[in-house]
């Protein structure tokens, strides 16, 4: 039985080639739609968005421009991460795009209206968001309550407390809050030395390291711990969880609690960077959790993977920012986004049409060896 | 004069990767008779059947109806040449009532509009033709198993079927049922419907078939007339050699009590009423008590609340003599009390997890396989796997690490069989153990059940199977609407006996 | 108060028709949770031959009508044909398309507003002259022609599911499918059917929305959680049409009361924010699922996909 199995057996590989194929249809979709909103820029377009930092002819502004797609790409690792995490445990995080509001709203809240540090400002966003993830945990526990639709209603009081919260740190210059540099500076995430490979790129802090360590925590506790092993058998038999003696409630509301942590992680590393401000007037969920969901399934529900799926989604998104505007808009890229996820819906089908393929040729080979040797034997037979 | 065949089929042969389901098989049903068709679970019936319904189709051979060759691509084909069945799991939708599973697919309709009155009164005026006693507006949820068995017939019988097959009907009912249906099967065949029975109970077969068609492993054995032949014959034919009916076991030696049930009382989960009413027993070391009774009266309830799936609504358990009431799950399994579960992929097993993994389900937190940092130590996982499948004999397709769905369902059950005995459990619970096996594993964990007794161990067997019942316990309990209505000597009472008691007839 | 009564009401017909379609979609065993993004494109069909098309009166409701209808339907096949023909995870394509919606509907307006004038990259589009066709004034109500929709279709929906051929089919296919193909129904035709239904449904739910009280709609927005409310309503409302129709009245009145609190003066004087009154029909739904879900009665096969091989 030790015969070599075909590299197209694996599954690694299989996941890997799913996410690939996801990509290049999402990128002809959009190149599609480019095409029909106009022609004669389309191809220009897809390339800038694909090009992102690549346009700039100098090396440290490539370099400089590298560094801010990281510094965007690390909360949407841990976003990621969140709705990966939940969903071993079959749990669908959807409320991930909340829970990040709340890292923000406690984490500038703290820096701005109290002066914190940013350790402290860090922790006491992740608390916020593990909260909101635990609470949607004991609605499921409990209450039986869908965690995706109570998820979105967090998501929706989430963004709407945090504009409230941050009403007060408002500058009066625009509808955003101040930013830390000019009032808040013990609140900013040291960078390590960081920004200095990336041609002086301030935004270039802790977070980037922080996000790629928290991916390979999360592959560790699910991979190797006692702690994955039961929240891993929760999530895909919950019965049998509850029959081995496992407290199913316990971890279901242990799972939401850190995916709920983990998304926030990323909004309050995101904010306490000083990349952007808060917008007080918001009136959309911030993006970034429900992009989150795409990088997931997009690295193959892999916590390494997530972080090159995300980097990826950044990378387009930000290219996304590089369209000619005349003729389009940036939200291709979301588009582009968006299609990726429909598509990774169905890398399970893409996976068993895939093993069908590859029964069927194998059943193929066994028929004719089997036809080849009964005519051997009628031959025998006749000499 | 014999009488034509009604359906015919022949030499048909359907392959799938890696086996060959039938191989060969001839099938043929005469107009008005009792048709059995006997085999293990895995002999090819279902496939068979599916062959008929045009689920599958054949690599080779042919159908014929009344002599004619037909094309059966969809079960609607099927349906159009007067071929109806009850299948084993019910296809009724519970919270539809009677009439409306009957129309279902066939429904009178003036613009899509439902009319349902002609159809009700053909409805009740076949249920008294057949005496089937079938209210026309109940909901299946709330109605008998038996009831919703003559449900499934009223349906073949409401679209005209000549032709009806039972699948395995006999399993979900009592004594008195199966007798009730027998009857009414012979009522059928009498206005000349013919019927294929699918069943692998020999006595059922003997009372009711005139001729049995016999599979093993594929292949077709034989047909044989009933009257010219024996229980024994057929067995043989069946399982391919001599077959003990009787578990070899010495009498039983109890001595300590290891489980007291003191006036148990469980909620249901679906109604608000108590599944479990006030149960007391009680488990001694080196006996096998078995909870005989028909599927639904409490006996999982029963279980799932000396497990500790499910709180007590009052009473007290005391395990071992210690006070369990309101200990948790993990607590009682660790003090040594083991549960083969009734459904083994609702709670037997995790099935996306690889089967070592699912062999330390109940043990994965000890030291020898959790670390004290909190990490697995999965070397010895797999060592202590691959013990237990030597041990146990469990075969998969790749060892240790496939996955359990994966696995054929007489090796999951030997798989759970196996994590559960070899936690050498003071007290075993086992439910149902040898659903869905072939005779040869049904000998071995029953060898296995006996062993874990005969060790000086409690064994608290809960069973349909009323043969199951009377080769292996020590002492009976029946159970009747959550009620313990009996306790019989096995050696003093007869299968009869038991069924007045499961169907509420009597009580003691 | 007039006031109330008139937003309460709209917004009871959104999320009774979205509601609606939820429900006959799960009653076929497909749950749908793209009912977000179908909203998004039916409100963007509709809006779109609001702005383009010169009529007036019942020719511009009926083209407004079936250009939402259209639009959802379209879209939510997508959604079929993921969850039906190829088994993919409902919630994951449920939630792609809801992205995908307003991705696409920002995508499509900005462009048209840039093609039309360079200058302008906003995603909005304004109906304040045709959105009269469908407006009556009795006495100061205004009566939005979308809620006799709303309760039209109610009845429809209602008839549809219990009093047809097609509806027993219908509910036969989410709660026992095996058993509904064992007597020779096309299971994945049913399903297509309850999901397309639910498109219709969705999309005329999503110009509701946007037609209810404004008169501008930026897409970049989508619908603000609407569809997930109206799925809230649904398992309020227990799969049944009317139960639903009576829960989307209750959470109507919450969301109203965010457009309305300032015509209260006592509300106005609570020291309460606003941001609290657009909390407040989340909230509420949150508390209401916590009561509601322990003994919810959804149909039981929804969620499964259909494989023929399984029995």
């Amino acid at each position: 039985m030790k015969e070599k199995q075909s590299i197209l057996r694996n599954d690694g590989f299989q996941t890997f080639a799913a996410s690939i194929v996801c990509i290049l249809l999402g990128l002809i979709v959009g190149y599609l739609a480019l095409l029909i909103i106009n022609a004669e820029g389309a191809w220009d377009a897809i390339v800038n968005v694909m090009k992102n930092f690549f346009k700039y002819p100098s090396a440290a502004a490539r370099m400089k421009y590298f560094g801010s797609t990281l510094a965007k790409t690390a909360p949407l690792i841990l976003c990621s991460l969140s709705v990966l995490f939940a969903y071993k445990v079959g749990l669908f995080n959807i409320g991930a795009a909340g829970q990040y509001c709340l890292g923000v709203a406690l984490a500038l809240y703290l820096a701005l209206a109290k002066g914190m540090a940013w350790p402290v400002c860090l922790l006491a966003g992740i608390l916020a968001g593990a909260l909101s993830g635990a609470l949607c945990g004991v609605l499921r526990a409990y209450c039986n309550v869908n965690v995706v639709i109570s998820g979105i209603m967090l998501n929706w009081i989430s963004l709407y407390g945090t504009n409230m919260l941050l009403k007060p740190c408002m500058d009066p210059a625009g509808k955003d809050t101040f930013r830390l540099v000019n009032k808040a500076k013990q609140a900013i995430l040291p960078t390590l030395g960081l920004d200095k490979l990336f041609s002086n790129n301030q935004y270039v802090t802790l977070a980037i390291p922080l996000a790629v360590i928290m991916a390979i925590i999360v592959w560790i506790v699910l991979d190797k711990t006692k702690l994955g092993f039961e929240l891993k058998a929760t999530g895909n038999n919950l019965n049998a969880a509850k029959y081995c003696g496992m407290k199913e409630n316990r971890n279901i509301i242990l799972t939401m609690f850190i995916a709920g942590a983990l998304a926030a992680m990323g909004g309050a590393l995101y904010f306490l960077s000083d990349v952007e401000q808060w917008n007080v007037n918001a009136s959309a969920v911030p993006g970034m959790g429900f992009n989150g969901i795409a990088a997931a399934f997009l690295g193959g529900l892999n916590p390494i993977g997530c972080i090159f799926s995300s980097y990826f989604i950044t990378h387009i998104t930000v290219g996304g920012g590089n369209v000619d505007l005349s003729h389009y808009c940036a939200q291709i890229a979301d588009f582009i986004s968006a299609v990726i996820i429909y598509l990774c819906g169905f890398v399970l089908f893409f996976k068993t049409f895939l093993n069908q393929r590859l029964n069927k040729a194998e059943e193929r080979k066994i028929e004719r060896a089997r036809a080849l040797a009964n005519d051997a034997n009628k031959e025998g037979g006749k000499a | 004069m014999e009488k034509p065949y009604a359906i015919e089929m022949l030499n048909i042969t359907k392959r799938f990767p890696g086996i060959i389901a039938n191989d060969n098989i001839t099938l043929q049903l005469r107009k008005g008779e009792i048709h059995a068709l006997l085999g293990e679970n895995g002999a090819g019936k279902s496939t068979l059947m599916s062959v008929l319904f045009g689920l599958y189709q054949p690599e080779e051979g042919v159908i014929k109806k009344d002599g004619e060759v037909v094309k059966i691509n969809d079960p609607n084909d099927a349906n159009r040449l007067g071929i109806g069945m009850v299948h084993q799991h019910f296809k009724l939708v519970e919270c539809f009532s009677v009439l409306d599973n009957i129309i279902l697919g066939v429904e009178p309709n003036t613009a899509g509009f439902l009319q349902t009155k002609e159809a009700r009164e053909k409805v009740v005026a076949l249920s008294e033709k057949y005496g089937l006693h079938v209210d026309p507006d109940a909901i299946i949820e709330d109605i008998t198993v038996g009831m919703q068995q003559r449900t499934e017939i009223l349906k073949m019988l409401y679209r005209d079927n000549e032709i009806l097959i039972f699948d395995e009907p006999t399993a979900v009912l009592t004594p008195q049922e199966i007798e009730e249906l027998m009857q009414i099967m012979k009522g059928l065949a009498k206005e000349g419907k013919s019927i294929l029975f699918i069943s692998h109970k020999l006595n059922e077969i003997m009372e009711v078939a005139d001729r049995c068609t016999v599979l093993r492993k594929g292949k077709y054995i034989g047909t044989v007339d009933i009257a010219n032949t024996t229980k024994e014959e057929l067995s043989r034919m069946m399982v391919g050699r001599d077959v003990e009916f009787v578990v070899h076991k010495d009498p039983a030696k109890p001595t300590d009590v290891v489980l007291d049930v003191k006036n148990m009382t469980v909620a249901s989960k679906a109604h608000n009423n108590n599944a479990v009413k006030d149960v007391s027993f009680q488990v001694r070391r080196g006996e096998i008590v078995c909870i005989a009774g028909i599927d639904g009266n409490g006996q999982t309830e029963l279980v799932y609340g000396i497990s500790g799936l499910e709180p007590l609504k009052s009473g007290s358990l005391i395990f071992n003599g210690q006070d369990i009431t309101h200990m948790p799950i993990r607590k009682r399994s660790v003090m040594g009390m083991s549960h083969i579960p009734e459904d083994r992929h609702k709670h037997g097993l995790v099935l996306d997890y690889s089967l070592e993994n699912n062999m330390v389900l109940q043990r994965y937190f000890e030291p020898e396989f959790t670390n004290k940092a909190g990490f697995l130590r999965k070397d010895n996982i797999r060592k202590y796997a691959e013990r237990l499948i030597e041990e146990y004999d469990v075969r998969s397709g790749q060892g240790p690490i496939t996955p359990a769905r994966a696995m054929s369902g007489g090796n999951q059950q030997k798989a759970i069989v196996a994590r559960e005995i070899d936690k050498n459990p003071l007290l075993l619970i086992a439910v149902q153990p040898t659903r869905g096996l072939d005779v040869g594993a049904i000998e071995n964990i029953h060898r296995q059940i006996v062993a874990h007794r005969d060790a000086g161990n409690g064994v608290l067997l809960v069973s349909l199977e009323l043969d199951e019942v009377m080769a292996l316990s020590d002492r009976i309990l029946v159970m009747y609407e959550g009620e313990i209505v009996a306790e019989l000597d096995p050696k003093k009472t007869t299968v009869e006996e038991m069924g007045l008691y499961m169907a509420g007839a009597k009580r003691q | 108060m007039l006031l109330l009564i008139q937003y309460t009401l709209i917004f009871a017909s959104v999320l009774l028709l979205v509601a609606l379609g939820g429900c006959v979609s799960e009653h076929s065993g497909v749950i749908n949770l793209g009912l977000e993004g179908i909203m998004v494109i039916g409100a963007l069909g509709g809006a779109l031959v609001m702005k383009f098309l010169p009529a007036t009166g019942f020719v511009m409701f009926l083209c407004v009508l079936l250009a939402a209808v259209a639009f959802g339907v379209i879209y939510s096949s997508l959604l079929a044909v993921a969850c039906i023909n190829l088994k993919a995870d409902q919630t994951i394509v449920g939630t792609a398309l809801n992205m995908l919606g307003t991705a696409l509907a920002t995508v499509v307006v900005k462009s048209m507003n840039t093609a039309l004038n360079p200058d302008d990259h906003s995603s909005e589009i304004e109906y304040i002259k045709a959105k009269k066709a469908f407006l009556t004034n009795i006495g100061k109500f205004e009566l939005n022609w979308f809620m006799i929709v709303a309760v039209v279709l109610l009845i429809v929906v209602f008839v549809l599911l219990y009093k047809t051929k097609f509806g027993l089919r219908l509910r036969a296919c989410g709660e026992h499918p095996q058993a509904a193909a064992s007597v020779g129904i096309n299971v994945f035709t049913m399903r297509w059917a309850g999901v397309l239904l639910s498109g219709l449904l969705g999309g005329i739910g999503g110009i509701t929305y946007i037609t209810a009280g404004v008169s501008t709609w930026k897409f970049e927005n989508g619908v603000a959680g609407f569809g997930f409310l109206a799925l809230a309503v649904m398992i309020f409302g227990a799969w049944d049409p009317f139960r639903i129709a009576g829960a989307a009245l209750i959470f109507g009145l919450f969301r109203a009361l965010g457009n309305v609190y300032n015509g209260f003066d006592f509300l106005k004087n609570l020291p309460i924010p606003s941001a609290v009154y657009n909390m407040l029909p989340y909230i509420v739904c949150l508390i209401v699922l916590a009561f509601t879900s322990k003994n919810s009665r959804a149909p039981k096969a929804e969620g499964i996909p259909y494989d023929k091989g399984m029995r």
